[in-house]
Formats: structure tokens, sequence, C-alpha cells
């Protein structure tokens, strides 16, 4: 955002992996690429937003990049360090640097600890605020994410939802992390709770500063949240830019489809209709992987793979088409 | 599940007949004085007397003594070997469902070897080499049992080291002895300890089984088996001597199982309840008869649903009152807890039966019958019209269809249930059903399993199969919630469609929480709050102009309504504080009073009514007037 900092704080590149599917052979397991050549960049203070279907590989990212899983090529740089290649000890003190919000609100908190246990684990590991400076700490963080801090004592099955998650973003903010990923953190949640946990992170941001990846496929929370939107499809980047032009004015037929699908309030946008169903990551279309339901798809984009290419408004695009949108 | 409560009521009884069985024999010298390996060779098969309770042996030893003191080394073995398999067995189960790759390959590899060998086998192979004694029994016994100890401990680590907050553990560099330790080890206690119970049970069996064949405890030291064996060779003139022993052997484990099942309940609060699936009966408490506007296919009058026992009965839903039309789309709206599906399933005759029907009248138009009280219908007159009548569409598609039948099979069983037809005949209609929801080469698909179908395709067939029997009402409970935005698009097209080109005139109603799709597909909207409609109207005027303060503030969450708004330029979204309170828990007057913008001294006082603020819209608040649309 700024040009203090010129380095990203998060900078990917060329970023594949590929999973083991359920049939296997004795000697030869069957791989399924999910993520192919994504290329990213996280900038201080920043928050990136990461839309895409079930299947994109949207949540791999967000895993790869806090290496919570191992990746097949490419490299993971955090504030000068790849991550992929650092020891085991240099990357636990990096950890504090880089915490992840959940989005089952259920799942992500261990049903018998309370809530001074949970955050208490995040700062007995990086022995921060430790003794007397412990419990200021805690209620510091019970009133950043707007909890009573009377909760402390209490266990995960005595809070709602919505309060859930406040505890899972309140121990990810524990270690004071300089970048956060937040996998559909908001997603389960009910309409007014979610502009609740939304607001919350827009506050965070505008005070500490700090970094996010935000994962989610629900396109008006993304534009609301992020500076930048990323799109994908199929494991590969389709459209990267400033939010509002990205969802006001996409020029990328998959970008441009998906947009027209959200249902809106306002006026009705003329839908883009997909031909098909969504290709199976197990046997990708050659060349452009969304060209099986691209209404603008021609022959060419059979034979060569987009590449991800500038535009002169400042996005990029992995569209061989400039005639279209 | 509550673990605040230190013992659980149902627990005391078996923990304190847990805690006797094994302090009992322990205590042995404070109970009697005699030597279990005193002979008396005169007195033997001495009958119980003042000094010898239960009397003497075959060897004039005292019977008390012997089976208390042998029930020192069968509790002794069989508990010290259960705890060395369990501890060495959740190791190797922690350690490789942890770190997966060997470690998984090794321990679970070693752990089949084992269960490989049939116990009794392996005990007399073991016992045969290194001599009877207690040492090579416990030996014998852990080795036996530790597999399934490293078994479950795998499957369980395997299933918690997948949850979120495992993953938030390693995410904030706790290392990972810790995580497995603290984290998830307690996690997976649970079934742990219940095998600990189940395994020592049968440790005392097999013991026992060990001396009595004469390889487990060395003679003249005492052991439930031996006395078993002794007493065998003369059990026809003294059965008594036999008795004894069994008889403790059956009560321990007996007691040990009595308390294992309890722990289970107790460790598991869906298995304390029992799995019940009955249904409560729809009732109706209205004087009036019957009848339905012309136009209307479906309505709901004053509904009350509660839970609870009688006397402190609390209100799930109350005063719901709902017509639905034909070729209208009513969507119901609002958030968790609200009301909307419990609604939906009472007029499916749904209800699950732990919530109480007290009030109200559930009228449906039935395509043979004409008008039916749905509270003057039997069960089987509800069967009926289930499917017949009125269906219904789920959020999960996953899980609506049965995998292991083929996609036509589960039609043309639908379509028979309620219209008997030649199979062919069925058959055809499917297809064309098939091809009505748009799925391509439907002729094909007819003969496909559901899991070769996508989410949405799989939506697609559900819905062909809620229309097969041309039902007067659809019932569309989240169906698209599941499902991507591109397929959710398709899908709402798909049910606008059905309902303008359908020809009887359907009337659907659609269960949502999302206010965007209700504004594409709906002609009416019911908003709802904690149990009650607070506002009700066509959807342009209720979405354009709500006047119940929670819509407004629904609208105003949403960031979808509010594309001009942007967080990097410091905007906000106007949020509800709060959240919506429980049904037991709700505040005095209007439900909505403690989270509302505009909440006055008089809101507090009483539960305010759904009043007409139009001929066709109706708000349940008292300041519906002062609410000025933006």
């Amino acid at each position: 955002m700024t040009g203090l900092n010129p380095q990203p704080l998060l900078q990917v590149k060329g970023l594949n992996k590929s999973f083991p599917t359920g049939k296997q052979g004795i000697f030869r397991r069957q791989m399924m690429q999910v993520l192919r050549d994504v290329e990213l960049y996280v900038n201080h203070g920043e928050v990136l937003g990461l839309v895409g279907e079930s299947g994109s590989g949207k949540s791999t990212i967000g895993k790869a990049v806090l290496r919570l899983l191992d990746i097949d090529s490419g490299s993971v740089t955090f504030d000068g360090h790849d991550i992929h290649t650092i020891d085991r000890e240099t990357l636990r003190g990096l950890r504090k640097d880089m915490q992840i919000i959940f989005q089952d609100p259920y799942a992500s908190l261990d049903p018998r600890k309370t809530i001074h246990a949970v955050l208490s684990e995040a700062l007995d590991t990086h022995q921060l605020h430790t003794g007397n400076a412990r419990q200021p700490r805690l209620l510091e963080l019970m009133n950043m994410v707007g909890l009573d801090p009377s909760f402390l004592s209490r266990k995960p099955h005595e809070f709602s939802g919505g309060q859930r998650q406040r505890i899972g973003i309140a121990r990810a903010l524990a270690v004071e992390p300089k970048f956060i990923v937040a996998d559909e953190a908001v997603s389960a949640l009910d309409v007014s709770i979610q502009a609740q946990i939304l607001n919350l992170l827009a506050d965070l941001r505008a005070k500490t500063g700090i970094s996010i990846l935000f994962i989610s496929h629900d396109l008006s929370v993304v534009r609301f949240i992020s500076d930048r939107v990323m799109v994908l499809y199929l494991g590969r980047v389709m459209e990267v830019g400033p939010a509002d032009e990205i969802h006001f004015a996409p020029k990328h037929p998959y970008t441009a489809a998906l947009v027209s699908a959200e249902p809106s309030l306002g006026e009705q946008r003329e839908r883009i209709h997909l031909t098909g169903e969504i290709a199976s990551p197990l046997n990708p279309p050659s060349g452009c992987v969304f060209r099986t339901r691209c209404p603008f798809a021609l022959d060419e984009c059979a034979a060569i793979v987009p590449e991800l290419r500038d535009m002169p408004d400042g996005r990029q695009k992995a569209c061989i088409r400039d005639d279209i949108l | 599940m509550n673990m605040s409560l230190p013992i659980p009521k149902r627990m005391v009884f078996p923990s304190i007949l847990l805690i006797l069985l094994i302090v009992t024999p322990f205590a042995a010298p404070l109970i009697t004085g005699d030597d279990p390996t005193a002979m008396a060779i005169p007195q033997r098969f001495a009958a119980p007397s003042f000094e010898h309770w239960l009397g003497q042996d075959e060897f004039g030893r005292d019977r008390l003594a012997r089976i208390l003191y042998g029930g020192q080394v069968s509790l002794t073995v069989a508990f010290v070997a259960t705890t060395i398999a369990a501890v060495v067995g959740t190791l190797f189960g922690l350690i490789g469902a942890y770190f997966r790759g060997p470690f998984e390959f090794f321990t679970t590899r070693l752990a089949d070897v084992v269960v490989c060998f049939p116990p009794i086998l392996l005990a007399l192979l073991v016992v045969t080499l290194f001599g009877p004694g207690a040492v090579t029994l416990i030996a014998v016994l852990s080795v036996l049992y530790f597999p399934a100890f490293a078994r479950i401990a795998f499957a369980e680590a395997l299933r918690v080291s997948a949850l979120d907050f495992v993953e938030a553990s390693r995410a904030l560099g706790t290392p990972s002895r810790r995580i497995v330790l603290r984290t998830v080890l307690p996690n997976i206690a649970g079934p742990l300890s219940i095998q600990y119970s189940l395994t020592a049970a049968a440790a005392i069996t097999i013991e026992s089984g060990l001396s009595f064949l004469g390889l487990g405890v060395v003679p003249p030291a005492p052991s439930w088996g031996q006395m078993i064996r002794g007493a065998r060779a003369f059990m026809n003139q003294e059965p008594l001597g036999i008795l004894i022993p069994c008889i403790a052997l059956t009560l321990t484990i007996y007691i040990i199982n009595f308390f294992c099942d309890r722990l289970r309940d107790a460790l598991d609060p869906k298995g304390a309840q029992g799995a019940k699936d009955a249904i409560s009966q729809p009732v109706t408490t209205s004087q009036k008869a019957p009848d339905l506007p012309s136009d209307a296919v479906a309505s709901v009058r004053d509904l009350r649903l509660v839970t609870g026992p009688a006397s402190q009965s609390v209100d799930l839903i109350a005063d719901v009152s709902l017509t639905l039309r034909a070729n209208e789309c009513t969507a119901l709206v609002g958030e968790s807890g609200s009301g909307k599906s419990l609604t939906s399933l009472a007029l499916m005759g749904l209800l699950p039966d732990v919530i109480r029907q007290e009030n109200g009248q559930l009228l449906l138009r039935s395509k043979s019958d004409g008008v039916v009280d749905l509270g003057k219908t039997t069960a089987q007159g509800l069967e009926k019209l289930r499917g017949n009548d009125i269906a219904m569409i789920f959020q999960e598609p996953m899980t609506s269809l049965n995998p292991v039948h083929k996609i036509g099979f589960q039609m043309v069983e639908a379509i028979l249930a309620h219209r008997p037809m030649p199979k062919d005949q069925a058959r055809n209609e499917a297809i064309e059903l098939l091809e009505l929801v748009g799925i391509n080469e439907a002729a094909r698909r007819f003969d496909g399993y559901p899991h070769e179908l996508s989410g949405g395709m799989r939506q697609r067939v559900m819905i062909a199969m809620a229309l097969s029997c041309q039902p007067k009402l659809l019932i569309a409970d989240e169906p698209t919630t599941a499902l991507d935005v591109t397929i959710q698009a398709e899908v709402i097209e798909l049910l606008q469609r059905l309902q303008r080109e359908y020809a009887d005139g359907l009337g659907l109603l659609f269960i949502s929480h999302n206010l965007g799709i209700v504004s594409e597909i709906a002609d009416r909207v019911v908003v709802m709050y904690s149990g009650k409609i607070v506002e009700e109207g066509p959807t342009d005027v209720v979405l354009n102009a709500p006047k119940h303060p929670y819509t407004r503030a629904l609208m105003g969450s949403m960031p979808a309504a509010h594309t001009d708004l942007h967080s990097s330029r410091n905007d906000r979204l106007a949020a509800i504080s709060g959240t919506p309170p429980l049904p037991m828990a709700r505040p005095s007057g209007c439900a909505f009073r403690d989270r509302c913008p505009m909440a006055i001294a008089a809101c507090a006082e009483h539960i305010p009514s759904l009043d007409n603020v139009s001929d066709v819209h109706s708000v349940r608040c008292i300041r519906a007037d002062e609410v000025v649309t933006a």
C-alpha cells in the first residue's frame, strides 16, 4: 500500500500442488493437481481477496503459504524467508508472524480447553507476555475482539458461533502477527453476525496495519473487505486487480460469469450463462482450463495456456481475448 | 458435551460398585484372619460356619480367604496388563496418526501382526516358553491387548488431527509433542477409557482361563481360575466350591461392563438419550371448518410450537400464520434459530417428537380430498400427503439421494409410491422430468448413480423427484446454500421457470437466509425473528421499503446491498449488535428490542402485534410508522 516497504510481505511464485486421489495402484498413485503455477503477493497492510468456486484450490493456497502442507514446486517468501526451505526452528519463530482464522467456529476450538487456555497456548509457545504480563494481555485481547473478559474461564460450548469466531480471531491476534489467512472466516455465520466480524477485521486492519489473505466464495464480502481480488478457477489464477474494478468491471469471462451469477438486491445484471459443468481436476481441459464453460471460447483457447498478462489498467488476466467485455 | 459436572448422576452407582470391587480383595486381612494357603485336611469340604463363612475347600483351606486373595491376583494382573497395553497402544496410535508416513506404517502393521494370532494360542505359546506365573501373564496380556488400543487411538487421533483446532495449534508453532499430548490425547480419551474398562474385563477372563489350564498363577498361590480347576474334580459332591469363584468372576465382569456402559453414555450425550426418530402428531385447535381461499394451496394459522416439560415449556415459535398460494413463491427469511425451518416441518407433519404443537391449524389442499386439516389426519394419511400433495427439497443434495441405488430406480420408486402405473410408463415420466429440470442426456443419467453427478445436478434430480407426483406445494429449505454461485443461479432459474410453466399451479415455500436470492425468486417475503413473524408483504415492498427495524438492519448488514461501501475507505457495515436470543432467554415485550436501535421503554411492556401498514404489508413493531424509508 505504501511506498515504505518496496518488498511485498508475502510473495508466492510458481506454486504447484497436487494430492493423491482415492484411486491408486500398488506402485503408482494417481495425482490430482489442485494448484498450477499460482503467483501472488500481499503487500504490507494489504488485504488480498481470494475467490473461486469449490475445488478451485483457494484453501490449499491458504495452507501452503503457512506451510501447513508441503508443496510440489514453487516458492513462498514471507518477510524475506522462503518458508518451504527454512529449518524447523526458524519456521517456528516465523509462525508468530503468520496466523490463520478458520471457517467452522465449532471445529476450530478445542472443546476441552477454556478460552484462557486457548489464548495462553499461543503466548506460551512463543514465550510472550509471561508471568504477570499474561492476564493484562488476555484482557486486552478479549476487549480487542469485543468479548466480555469474564468469558476467559469458560469453555467453547458456552458460546454462539459469532462469539467463537471472535475467540478464533483473538487466538490468531494473540501473538501480534503481521499476516493472517482468513479461510472462509465469515461464511458459516448469520448475516447480522457476519457484518460484525467483517467490521471487526476492518477495524483491526486500520488499527494494526495487519495484512490479510481473505479467502471466500462470497464476492460481495470479498469486495467489501479486500484491496485487491484474485479469482481462481481449477487451481489457476484467472484475474487479479483492484477490488472494485474486478467486481464492477470484470475483464475475464469467468469473473464476469461469477459476478453476474451473484444474487443482487439492486438492479439485475445481464447473466452470463456458463455451459456445462466444472471440469474434473483429474482431467483438466487443454489450453485454458475455463474454455469448456466459456461462452467466448475460440479454437485457439484449446491450444495455448493463457498467461497472466499485465493489462494497461493495472490488473492482470489470463485470457487471450481483449475484444470482449 | 457437558464436561463441567465432575461426576454425572448416572455414574455414581456404577462407580461405587467398581471401587468396592477393587478395594474389597485388598482389604482381605481386615475381613478374614485366615491364611489362604493354610491347609486343614480333616476339615475338607466343611460347610459354611461362623469361622469359615464360605466353608473350606478340598484341602480344607478357607474359601473366603482364597476368593479375596485370589481376587488380588486376578485384578492386579488384569489392571496392570491393561494399563501397559493402553499406554503402549495409545502411544503407538498417536504417533502413527499424527506423524503419518513411515510411523503410520510401522505402528499399524505391528498391531496388525499381533491381531493375526489367536489370543489363547499366543498366550499358550508364551507361557510354555517362559513358564507360568503372574509376571508372564501380565506380559502376555499386554501384548495381546495393545493392538486394540493402538487401532482406536489411531482412528480417533486421525479424526481429531484433521480438525481445525489442531491445525490452529500447528499454525501457532506449538511443538508436536505438546499438540499430541495436550490437544489430541484429551480429545480421544473418551473411547480409550471405554476400551480400557472392556479390556480389563476381558483380561480377567483370560487370566482365569489360563490359571484354570494350569498356565497362570502357580499353586498354591490362590487365583479364581485355580479355584475352579480345583473344585471341578469334586463338583458333584460339593457344587459350592465351583459356584463361589464363578460367581466372583461373573460379578466382577458384570460390574466392569456396567461401569463401561454408563461411562459410554456419559461421554456420548447422543448415546444417552437413545436415538428416537418419533414424529410429533399435528393437532388442530381451531373450531373453524377447514377451508382455504380458492387460490391457496396451504395455510398455517396461529401456529405455536413448544418444547420442554409441560410445566416449564418454552415457545419455539408462536403466532405464526401463513397463506401459501398457487403460482406464488413465498420466501421465509430469518437467521438460524428464527423458526423458519420448524414452520415448514410442521406443514410436512415432520416435527420431531420433542417439539409439541400447542396451538394452531395446518391446512393443505389435497388433489384427491379437497382441503385437509393435518391435525385431523392419521399418520398414514400424512404419509399419503407427503410426496403426493406436498414435497420438499433440502439444503444438502449430497446426502438426500441414496448412493447405492441408480437415479432412475429412485425416481421410479418415488412415482410408483403414489401413482400406480406400469413400470415403462413410470420410466418415461422420470426421463421427461429429468429433461424438464435441465439434465442433458436424461436417458443416460437415468441409469447412472448419484455419485456420478455434481452437486448442482443432484439438486436438479431432487427437484425432479419432488415434482414427480405433481404436488400442489413445494417446500425448498435453503436449496442452494451448499452450491457454488454459478450453480446456485442455475437452480434458481430452474425453480423460476418451473413455477411459470407448471400446469396445475405450484405453490413454492422458499426458505432462505439470503435476501439476495429471495429478491430474485420470491413474490412475497415473510421475515421471522426469534420464533415470530416480524414483517410480511410483497417482495419489492418489504425489501425496498422495510418497516421493521430488524428487516432494515438485515439489509444494512449485507455487503451485497452496499456496493458503494469499502472497508479501506473506513466504511463499516451497519451491523446489528449482539446475537439473537435463545427461546428461553427472550427479553420481555419485543424479542428484538435489546438489539434494536429504535427501542423505547414501551417496547419492553408487551409483545407487539402484527399490524397492517397497508393492504398487503404487515409489521410487528410499535414504531413501524416512524421508520423512514431510505
